[in-house]
């Protein structure tokens, strides 16, 4: 009996010490899933896995939910490193449950765009997205011009809008209001233009690839979207192009940042690093159709085509991201209660 | 008969992994319910209020909610009902030989992921699914028919989905039906329908009542089905705890909505075993 129970101890312990030498050589990456997913794998972690020999584990999940995870596990995330929308970074930030990034520990930050970096350099955008529209050029021939052309009856039962639950819903909203008049701390303006369109709209998508089926069974020919999404698809044979409307497209800042009781931070932070290399970030960039943060990457011309550059990002909206996180369950509120029902 | 002590040792593990996963993490929604939530800040730990469930009765979109959820429970437990009652008398009183495929065909659905048979529900139901498509190359409507992200495509995702709890439970109810009694009203001359309605129905209560809890229950706390198949328009009370806590990080909303939902089940169950109680006693 009592050897009985040394040798369980002595097996306990052994699993236990095995757990956690895994663990140490582990990091477990937070991001968004789809194409981004693998294209993560392809220029961020394949070098960083080759260059550290440590092996990283992607968690998916969308911006809230990741910020969700790491809130429920305050100080001691089961993630290492995190993408996560800027507006829900500047939450956890503000929540306290993120690191300071280490400049001095990350040789490519003197190469990246200084409004990259969050306050504190708590996070740092990792790329440059857009909210735009995006149309099938095989059926409307003269590309849309302003966020108006969406409301267009010729288009009513084709089109798709984001629910307010993802990036491209608020921001949608957002660029609708300020169009229309209104602020961010009055959307009453921006609700009451999107209404009828979501009535007609033939789905509120949730997930940024159920737009693809829509566009592939012919579905709608019009959407409210993303143009790195709509570049993957593009490049697999759907004809798709983006417009930027002259209002402005709405810009997107994925931050990469790295959650509080982090267990290796400098591993961590080598990967942040791995992210921001220029030719890490040129690789990530054809892949996924997205503008780059670092200033010394050059993009090819197909990819120029589809991301917004020079004259659009000038143009761009930029939305506070502390107001977002603090305007944006009411925006939700009234949505749910105003817009779906 | 077991004794009071080997009853306590038998229900022990359980028990155990009920107090464990269901029993603690409920209660630790309490405080979190009665706190305030600033957003863009976080939870506010310091001052206690009672906003939170204050909202579910007064905001008139937690009550329309409500309202649907609990509608769309009882209509499924009944649709499961009306269909599930045949199923079950033709497997228990049908030709021997058909049982096990029948049993079959009912189980099969069930080894089958969730959220596949959900999925599956979209290809059919939506504007350009097989169904719509059908009806349009054939003539019968021009546009496409609104059947998903609607009460429509919720009853048939929810009843496909719990049908096959409701079957079994009637099957195992209506295995315990004496035949002699039923063979005894027919000496006495009942009609067929007369020894249904009297005899085999009230006999087969409990199997109803237990069937109806479950179904209800796992009804009005699904989450995949509804997501899928109502979207972002359709909610009901679970889709709507998990947006609180996934999307807006309003964990205080959310654990209010979540504690109403668990006593509101606790309720009707309490309710319902009274009611089996009392129908038992009668037949």
């Amino acid at each position: 009996m009592k050897r009985n129970a040394r040798l369980i101890t002595a097996a306990v312990l052994g699993l236990a010490g095995s757990v956690g030498a895994a663990s140490a050589e582990d990091l477990v990456l937070g991001s968004f899933g789809g194409s981004f997913a693998d294209n993560v794998k392809a220029c961020y972690i394949d070098p960083f896995e080759e260059a550290t020999g440590a092996t990283v584990v992607t968690k998916l999940g969308s911006s809230s939910q990741q910020a969700a995870a790491i809130r429920a596990t305050a100080g001691d995330s089961d993630m290492d490193v995190v993408f996560a929308d800027n507006a829900f970074a500047v939450q956890l930030a503000n929540e306290d449950l993120l690191i300071t990034l280490d400049r001095s520990k990350l040789s490519n930050a003197p190469d990246i765009v200084s409004n990259a970096w969050g306050a504190n350099d708590s996070y740092v955008a990792a790329m440059v997205g857009a909210t735009t529209i995006i149309y099938n050029k095989d059926k409307i021939t003269t590309p849309p011009t302003s966020w108006n052309d969406l409301f267009d009856p010729k288009y009513q039962g084709h089109v798709t809008i984001g629910d307010v639950s993802g990036t491209s819903g608020w921001q949608f909203l957002a660029a609708v209001n300020e169009m229309e008049g209104g602020t961010l701390d009055d959307i009453t303006p921006g609700i009451e233009k999107i209404k009828p369109l979501a009535k007609d709209a033939v789905l509120l998508y949730t997930q940024a690839d159920q737009v693809v089926s829509l566009f592939e069974r012919g579905e709608i020919d019009i959407a409210v979207w993303y143009p790195d999404r709509a570049g993957v698809a593009a490049s697999k044979g759907l004809p798709l192009a983006a417009a930027y409307p002259k209002e402005g497209a709405v810009g997107i800042l994925p931050t990469i940042s790295i959650p509080k009781g982090v267990e290796n931070e400098d591993l961590a932070l080598k990967f942040v690093d791995t992210i921001l290399d220029a030719e890490n970030q040129k690789c990530f960039s054809e892949l996924q159709f997205i503008g780059s943060v670092n200033k010394k990457v050059e993009l090819s011309d197909a990819v120029k085509a589809m991301v917004p550059t020079g004259e659009t990002v000038e143009n761009m909206l930029i939305l506070d991201p502390q107001k977002m996180s603090e305007v944006l369950p009411e925006w939700t509120r009234r949505w749910q209660r105003e817009v779906l029902r | 008969m077991v004794n009071l002590r080997s009853g306590l040792l038998l229900l022990a593990p359980l028990a155990l992994v009920l107090v464990a996963s269901f029993a603690i993490p409920l209660i630790m929604l309490v405080p979190t319910s009665f706190r305030e939530y600033s957003p863009g800040h976080g939870i506010i730990t310091d001052g206690w209020t009672i906003r939170n469930y204050l909202n579910i009765l007064t905001d008139d979109y937690y009550r329309e909610v409500v309202v649907r959820t609990a509608w769309l429970g009882i209509s499924v437990t009944g649709l499961c009902l009306l269909l599930g009652y045949p199923v079950a008398y033709l497997i228990v009183r049908g030709n021997p030989r058909w049982r096990l495929p029948l049993v079959m065909l009912v189980i099969f659905p069930l080894m089958l992921n969730l959220v596949v048979r959900s999925f599956g529900w979209i290809v059919l139901l939506s504007n350009r699914g097989l169904i719509n498509n059908l009806l349009i190359d054939i003539g019968l409507i021009e546009r496409p028919l609104k059947l998903i992200f609607n009460l429509t495509g919720m009853l048939i995702g929810l009843t496909h989905i719990y049908l096959p709890f409701m079957v079994l439970m009637l099957v195992a109810s209506l295995q315990n039906v004496p035949r002699d009694v039923e063979a005894a009203a027919a000496t006495l001359g009942s009609s067929r329908f007369h020894i249904f309605r009297a005899i085999t129905l009230p006999l087969t209560a409990p199997g109803i009542i237990s069937g109806s809890i479950l179904v209800f229950v796992l009804t009005i706390s699904a989450l995949v089905t509804p997501r899928m198949l109502g979207g972002p328009v359709y909610q009901v009370m679970a889709t709507l705890i998990y947006d609180e806590y996934m999307q807006l990080l309003d964990w205080p909303s959310g654990a209010a909505l979540s504690f109403s939902l668990a006593f509101a089940t606790v309720l009707i169950i309490w309710l319902s075993s009274r009611m089996t109680k009392r129908w038992a006693g009668l037949a």
